[in-house]
């Protein structure tokens, strides 16, 4: 890895340090002013367990974001273009519709529908998406899309079929949000399944560097397209999936993390799959941290607004500094 | 080193693009595939690269079916030459002539030859997406150059299309140097003067079948051309003595 690269490195993680103790400390009182102090050991959790989840839930859709766009050959890539967050809403809405109907809690709740719906999305749009034996990238994005505008249209119709009153806590899980009480163990799970799958696409990144050739030049020096693109493409979509099951759609983390990294660093991708990681979770990070900056009387801004104010904000500036290149 | 094909057709659908096509090259020859355009020459050479398998006959190197051969292998013995390279990632001309590494590892000498051979190694530190029609094209052949091994195939589609004429003349002496370490050498071209400068023999394609092969000399005639091409051509000589094709 070159010393450019590593120093990078070093600074983002430093930043991320930075981020998430500012996380710690920011406190609002009870009259409206912000101040910097240690919260009581009563309310810590509350601030360690959205922390936590940021890291993974960034991280993760950084990450996934990277493997669509290598996979799918396509700039605009992420997490959402294959209906992932369509899919989870769906499952969520259904869950929220059948518990009402049947007046019971469903097994597992909004985390297994929205968990039920991405994976049933990601099969139909895989399963579709076989071309000769492998997965087509073209034809990937637009089963994608048309998946979602399916998913949405389902959506729409449970949303008519509840009553006034659930749709407005649908509408609050579509916005994203950060856990605030969430067991340990089930993080602990997730992160390390996180950890697991960017570990692996870090690991396949060479791999992944010369898939970025056409199909014949990548096969023809060595790649086994098929193989790499089914493993990306079963990665990608879990470490997306657990992004929605913790934090439910997260807008612009998983397109924007992957193009900040590649701004900062060129060179392989086992380096941008660790700095990706390392933006994306800056990225919710600091989008969590100034949603306990801003208050407009009305509480704090759910952070998929933040991110995706910060996102697209960002994504216009590449593009202009980019000059049209993303 | 032996390149045999066997009645090889390729269909897409219900469009033939190649017809039972029979042929066998040795190593240390170059070989230019010509034709008009569709005639079939980017699916033969996709075919003989083990890109494209064949709906029906059999492509052999050396007695081994070579769309049956593993990633690794194919990309031990052939080294392919796309038409127009694509990245979709901002590398480095370097980075993109370091992925022929990919399968065979890493090499620093020999990414840096291949890179002087074409004479990119002050440019390598440019971005692909800002470097020239013909920067891009160079950096293709160093990647393959980079890639082959002595000895092996290095399928070339149309190397030349983007190149002015210094570097024409310089890709000429790269084709002509791996052809003296053993390698088949086998591009696609529409240059028929860098045709007959180069290449031993010649394989002409029409409609997608083959229906001139043999020496380039003998090949490349204004009668043999003018029929394929549907153009009147004629021999003409220049102040040196050399003949170059031209259309009256």
């Amino acid at each position: 890895m070159k010393m450019k690269n590593v120093i990078l490195l070093i600074l983002l993680a430093l930043l991320l340090i930075a981020s998430a103790v500012l996380r710690l400390l920011i406190t609002r009182d009870v009259d409206g002013s912000l101040s910097l102090a240690m919260p009581e050991e009563a309310f810590l959790m509350y601030r360690l367990v959205p922390l936590v989840a940021a890291l993974i839930v960034g991280s993760a859709l950084g990450v996934s974001g990277m493997g669509l766009q290598v996979l799918l050959r396509n700039p605009l890539a992420s997490p959402w273009i294959l209906g992932l967050s369509s899919g989870a809403g769906l499952g969520v809405m259904a869950t929220m519709y059948f518990e009402h109907v049947s007046g019971n809690a469903v097994l597992g709740g909004q985390a297994l529908g929205a968990m039920a719906g991405a994976l049933l999305t990601l099969l139909v749009v895989f399963g579709l998406s076989r071309r000769r034996g492998g997965i087509d990238p073209m034809t990937m994005v637009l089963v994608g899309v048309v998946v979602s505008v399916l998913c949405g249209a389902g959506i729409m119709v449970f949303q008519h079929l509840v009553p006034m009153g659930l749709r407005g806590s649908f509408t609050t899980w579509l916005m994203g949000s950060l856990p605030e009480v969430e067991s340990w163990s089930r993080l602990g799970i997730l992160g390390a399944i996180v950890l697991v799958g960017i570990s692996l696409i870090a690991w396949w990144g060479p791999t992944l560097d010369a898939a970025c050739l056409s199909d014949d030049e990548a096969k023809s020096v060595g790649v086994d397209l098929p193989k790499i693109r089914r493993r990306l493409f079963v990665t990608s979509s879990l470490l997306a999936a657990i992004g929605v099951i913790l934090a439910g759609p997260i807008a612009f983390v998983g397109l924007i993390a992957p193009h900040g990294a590649r701004l900062l660093m060129h060179g392989s991708h086992r380096t941008l799959a660790v700095g990706t990681a390392l933006v994306g979770a800056l990225l919710l990070l600091a989008a969590d941290d100034i949603r306990q900056l801003v208050d407009l009387g009305t509480g704090r801004l759910p952070i998929g607004i933040v991110t995706s104010i910060i996102g697209g904000l960002v994504f216009l500036v590449l593009l202009l500094r980019g000059k049209g290149r993303v | 080193m032996r390149l045999k094909l066997s009645d090889v057709t390729v269909r897409y659908g219900a469009h033939t693009a190649i017809r039972s096509v029979d042929a066998g090259i040795d190593g240390g020859k170059i070989v230019a595939v010509l034709g008009p355009n569709a005639s079939g020459k980017t699916t033969l050479l996709r075919t003989i690269a083990g890109l494209q398998v064949p709906s029906s006959g059999i492509v052999e190197l050396d007695g081994a079916n070579v769309t049956k051969m593993k990633p690794h292998d194919l990309a031990s013995k052939i080294a392919w030459v796309a038409r127009v390279g694509e990245v979709s990632s901002s590398f480095t001309i370097r980075k993109v002539v370091e992925l022929g590494r990919y399968a065979l590892g890493p090499s620093r000498q020999r990414v840096e030859d291949a890179l002087a051979k074409v004479g990119l190694l002050s440019r390598c530190d440019s971005l692909w997406f800002e470097a020239s029609a013909g920067m891009r094209q160079r950096a293709g052949i160093a990647r393959a150059l980079a890639q082959r091994t002595p000895g092996g195939v290095l399928v070339l589609d149309e190397p030349t299309s983007a190149l002015d004429l210094r570097h024409l003349r310089m890709v000429g002496d790269v084709l002509r140097q791996c052809a003296s370490e053993g390698d088949i050498v086998i591009a696609a071209v529409h240059n028929i003067a860098f045709a007959l400068d180069v290449a031993d023999e010649a394989l002409v394609l029409r409609d997608g079948q083959l229906t001139l092969a043999g020496n380039s000399t003998a090949v490349l005639t204004p009668s043999s051309l003018g029929d394929v091409f549907g153009v009147d051509l004629a021999w003409a000589t220049d102040d040196a003595g050399n003949r170059h094709l031209v259309q009256p």
